[in-house]
Parts: C-alpha cells; sequence; structure tokens
C-alpha cells in the first residue's frame, strides 16, 4: 500500500514553524554579530600575540573546535547551574552560538590579519599612525574582505547547527517541527517542509551576508 | 644647523653587522641621493631614519626628534619624517584621495573638511586632481607612486625619504615621478632618495652618499664625485652603472 502524503496537518502550524524559524533567524543574527565581535577580540589576540590572551584564545579555540556543539550547549544549560550559573533556554543557546562561532571566527579572521601585506603595515608606521590606528583603518576591512565568503560559511553553518537547541527547549525551528510531529504523527511531511524552510533560509542568509559584505565590508562598487 | 644629523650608527640583523657607525648630516632643503651596490645598506639606512628599523647604537636626530638604541615611543620621529616604498604601498581598500587623508585625521585629528582640503591640494600636486576617488588598482604605477608621495606629503614632513621609488615602475612611467620629485626639490623640500638614477642624482642631488659594506665610503657634491672618485670601489660602481 502506497504512503498518502498529507500536508494538511503541518500547514495547520504553520504560525508555529513561522515562529520557530523567526527564533532561528533571531538566533542566528544575534550569535553572528556577538560571535563575529568575539572573532575579531580574539584575532587580534593571536596574530599580535597579546600574553596571556593569545594563549587564553588558543586554548578556547581548540576546545571548541574539537568538541560536539551539542555538548558545548548541553554543558552551558544544564552543567553550569551546579556552579551556580542558571540562564533560560534562550541565553544558553545565543551563549553557545557566540561561544561556537566566536572560536571558528577567531581563526578565519586571523589568517585574514595575517594576511596583510608587510608593505601596508610599513605604509601606515611611516605615516606615524599607532598599532590600533593601522589595524582599524588599514588592516580590517581587507582582511575581513578576504574572509568574508569564509565567515559567511561558518554562520550558515552554525544556523544549520543551532537545529539542537531544540534538545533544551529551545523554541526555534526544530523544535517547532518535532512539536509538530508529534502531533501529527505526519514525520515525513513535517521534516520535508522543515528542511525546506532551513534551506531557503539558508539561500536567503548567503545573499544577505554577501550583499552586506560588499556594502560595508568592501566598500566599494565593484 | 643641520635638519638630520646621524651619528655613530649601528645596525646588526643577528650576526650580520649591516650599519657599521654611519655619520651624516643633511642641511634643510638638501638634496640627498644614496647610491650603492645592492646590499650595502641604503634600504636599512632610510628605514633606521623613520623608526622603521630599530639601531644598535648611535643616534639619530631629525628636527629635534631623537632615536636611540631601544627606544620605543617613534611617533614624535615618524611625525618629522615621511617615506615613500618602491613598492608604494598605498591601501587598497581606500581611494587615492581616501589614502591621502587617512593619516591626516587619524593621526593628527585633523577635521574631515580641512584634511579634504590638504588632501586635494597634494593631489593636484603630483598632478592627479582628476584621480582622487579612484581606487588603486584603477591608477597605473607611476600615478600610484604619485599617490604615495601626497600621501607622505599630506602630513607636512620636514624629510622625505624614497627608497628606490622608480625601481618598480615601467621605464616609460619613470619620469612622470621623477618630475614631481623634482619639483618637490625645487621647491625646498629635504629629500633623502636612495635611486638608481645616475643622471637624475647628478642633476638634482646636492650631495651624493656613497655607501659600501654598511659605510659612508665617500660624500660629497655629485658633480664632483662622478667625475672625480676618489676611491676604487666609487671609480668601479660608477663604470658599472654607465
Ligand atoms: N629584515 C631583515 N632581516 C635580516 N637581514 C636583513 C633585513 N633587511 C636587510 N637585511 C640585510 O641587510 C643587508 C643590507 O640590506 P639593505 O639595506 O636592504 O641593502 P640595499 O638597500 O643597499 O640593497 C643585506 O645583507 C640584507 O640581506
Ligand atoms: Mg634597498
Amino acid at each position: 500500500m502506497a504512503y498518502q502524503f498529507e500536508f494538511t496537518p503541518v500547514f495547520e502550524h504553520a504560525d508555529l514553524l513561522l515562529k520557530g524559524a523567526g527564533f532561528t533567524l533571531a538566533l542566528t543574527v544575534t550569535g553572528a554579530v556577538l560571535g563575529i565581535g568575539l572573532g575579531i577580540v580574539g584575532a587580534i589576540c593571536r596574530a599580535w600575540q597579546l600574553k596571556p590572551f593569545n594563549w587564553l584564545f588558543g586554548a578556547y579555540v581548540e576546545v571548541i573546535r574539537n568538541t560536539p556543539f551539542l555538548v558545548q550547549l548541553f554543558f552551558i544549560f544544564f552543567g553550569l547551574p551546579s556552579l551556580g550559573v542558571k540562564m533560560g533556554e534562550w541565553e544558553a543557546a545565543v551563549l553557545a552560538m557566540v561561544i561556537n562561532l566566536g572560536a571558528y571566527s577567531t581563526e578565519i579572521i586571523r589568517a585574514g590579519i595575517i594576511a596583510t601585506p608587510r608593505g601596508q603595515l610599513e605604509a601606515a608606521a611611516s605615516l606615524a599612525m599607532s598599532r590600533a590606528e593601522t589595524f582599524r583603518h588599514v588592516v580590517l576591512r581587507p582582511a575581513l574582505q578576504k574572509v568574508w565568503p569564509a565567515l559567511t560559511s561558518q554562520v550558515i553553518i552554525v544556523m544549520l547547527g543551532s537545529a539542537v537547541c531544540s534538545q533544551i527547549a529551545t523554541e526555534e525551528l526544530t523544535f517547532a517541527a518535532n512539536f509538530i510531529q508529534s502531533r501529527s504523527f505526519r514525520a515525513f511531511e513535517t521534516y520535508f517542509v522543515t528542511t525546506a524552510i532551513y534551506f531557503a533560509l539558508a539561500v536567503l542568509l548567503r545573499q544577505v551576508l554577501m550583499a552586506l559584505g560588499r556594502r560595508f565590508v568592501i566598500g566599494r562598487p565593484a | 644647523m643641520s635638519l638630520v644629523k646621524i651619528a655613530g650608527l649601528h645596525k646588526h640583523f643577528g650576526s650580520n653587522h649591516v650599519l657599521k657607525g654611519i655619520d651624516l648630516e643633511i642641511a634643510e632643503g638638501e638634496v640627498v641621493a644614496i647610491i650603492g651596490r645592492s646590499g650595502s645598506g641604503k634600504s636599512t639606512l632610510l628605514r633606521t631614519i623613520n623608526g622603521l628599523e630599530s639601531i644598535d647604537d648611535g643616534e639619530i636626530v631629525v628636527d629635534g626628534a631623537t632615536l636611540h638604541a631601544g627606544d620605543k615611543d617613534l611617533r614624535p620621529l615618524r611625525l618629522k619624517v615621511g617615506m615613500v616604498f618602491q613598492q608604494f604601498n598605498l591601501f587598497p581598500h581606500l581611494t587615492a584621495g581616501e589614502n591621502v587623508m587617512l593619516a591626516p585625521t587619524v593621526v593628527k585629528k585633523t577635521p574631515r573638511a580641512e584634511a579634504m582640503e590638504i588632501a586635494r591640494k597634494m593631489m593636484a600636486k603630483v598632478g592627479l586632481a582628476e584621480k582622487f576617488d579612484s581606487y588603486p588598482d584603477q591608477l597605473s604605477g607611476g600615478q600610484q607612486q604619485r599617490v604615495a608621495i601626497a600621501r607622505a606629503l599630506a602630513m607636512n614632513p620636514r624629510v622625505l625619504l624614497c627608497d628606490e621609488i622608480t625601481s618598480a615602475l615601467d621605464p616609460e612611467l619613470v619620469n612622470e615621478v621623477l618630475s614631481v620629485v623634482k619639483q618637490l626639490a625645487a621647491e625646498g623640500m629635504t629629500l633623502v632618495m636612495v635611486t638608481h638614477e645616475m643622471r637624475f642624482a647628478r642633476e638634482v642631488g646636492d650631495k651624493l652618499v656613497f655607501m659600501y659594506q654598511g659605510r659612508v665610503h665617500e660624500a660629497g657634491p655629485p658633480r664632483e664625485l662622478f667625475a672625480n672618485p676618489q676611491t676604487e670601489e666609487l671609480a668601479s660602481f660608477v663604470g658599472s652603472i654607465n
């Protein structure tokens, strides 16, 4: 007997899916802004070898890059309360994403910073610019420009990875999908639609990030 | 009173003793051409004068700003000294005009409108007023180098260092850069140039410095030195060039 597709029970919960997708986006945008910010700080500490921060960021990057995101999330949400640090599922999810993206973007942005040609730094120095002034006006934009495609991909990876935040009951897209599936028993239809939404979000996010890159990072007419 | 005074300057790169006691005085408005074989320490000497290389011994004084071994605060010196590099080193993400405006706004906190005015003046001086909004990669090598000169001039330095600024250029672009330098010399700018353009050194230079193995081997008026080298090394260097 052939399976009868039945999407109506899924679309009856369209509001939940929309809200979940909105949550996922909000989580991603917050995580991306703060995570890339953290990455810039980390990259400066690493590239300039600011002791002891370069060492701390180095250890942080290694730990995050070599452990599963889900475990990082559980550690924050279930582990930290033992030390008296309690937070809601939204805060825990954001924090986990910032910490995760912060580590990857530290490495990505650092690669952009150390690729700065020496002549650029010498030209800035010869104009009496300080190291901080040089970083802000000479190094940062070309560095971000070089690594923007890699950063964009990483943000999308983190957005897709945010699905595991459903495990601590953050009401994002996958949480909504699980809920709908458990009510409708329409697993194929539910996850088919959910997959399509994630796909659309990823494509949309990539377009938006690339446009932002052209506007603010590259900052010149192509 | 000399504007630039270098005394007993020593510089090592590891065990390589690159500058072996340089003494050099440069008067205000003087044009000094530094010549010598590759590896004789010309670039290193120039780079010590604005603190791009640290020094191991001796003293550099530029218009009251000093540099000694171990000095950390290089800003006073760099405010007096401008530099133009062989490879132009323009900031690729900024327009020509923004390249020129950057240091005045960031370092000297010059208000934007005023910095813009300075930049336009400097771009006009190097004959590139109409390229103000072009990006470096839209300019020829000669034009980029002229922007680099304008960028250095916008900080109003007391002395301008030029390290083989025409060596990376196609031959037909050399003259447009040299004529800018010539004009600066005529306006009384103090210039220290490492150059392979012997004819230019002879025509424009007030003083010729021949570096040999980390020392000032011979120095004096260019015409005299070229016509009548006192050392075998200079004679053979001049011979090898012509
Ligand atoms: N950053 C550096 N590190 C190590 N050695 C250097 C460095 N810069 C220059 N040198 C050495 O110093 C010597 C003088 O170099 P340089 O001043 O560039 O000579 P020139 O400009 O006359 O060709 C050379 O032996 C060169 O290899
Ligand atoms: Mg050289």
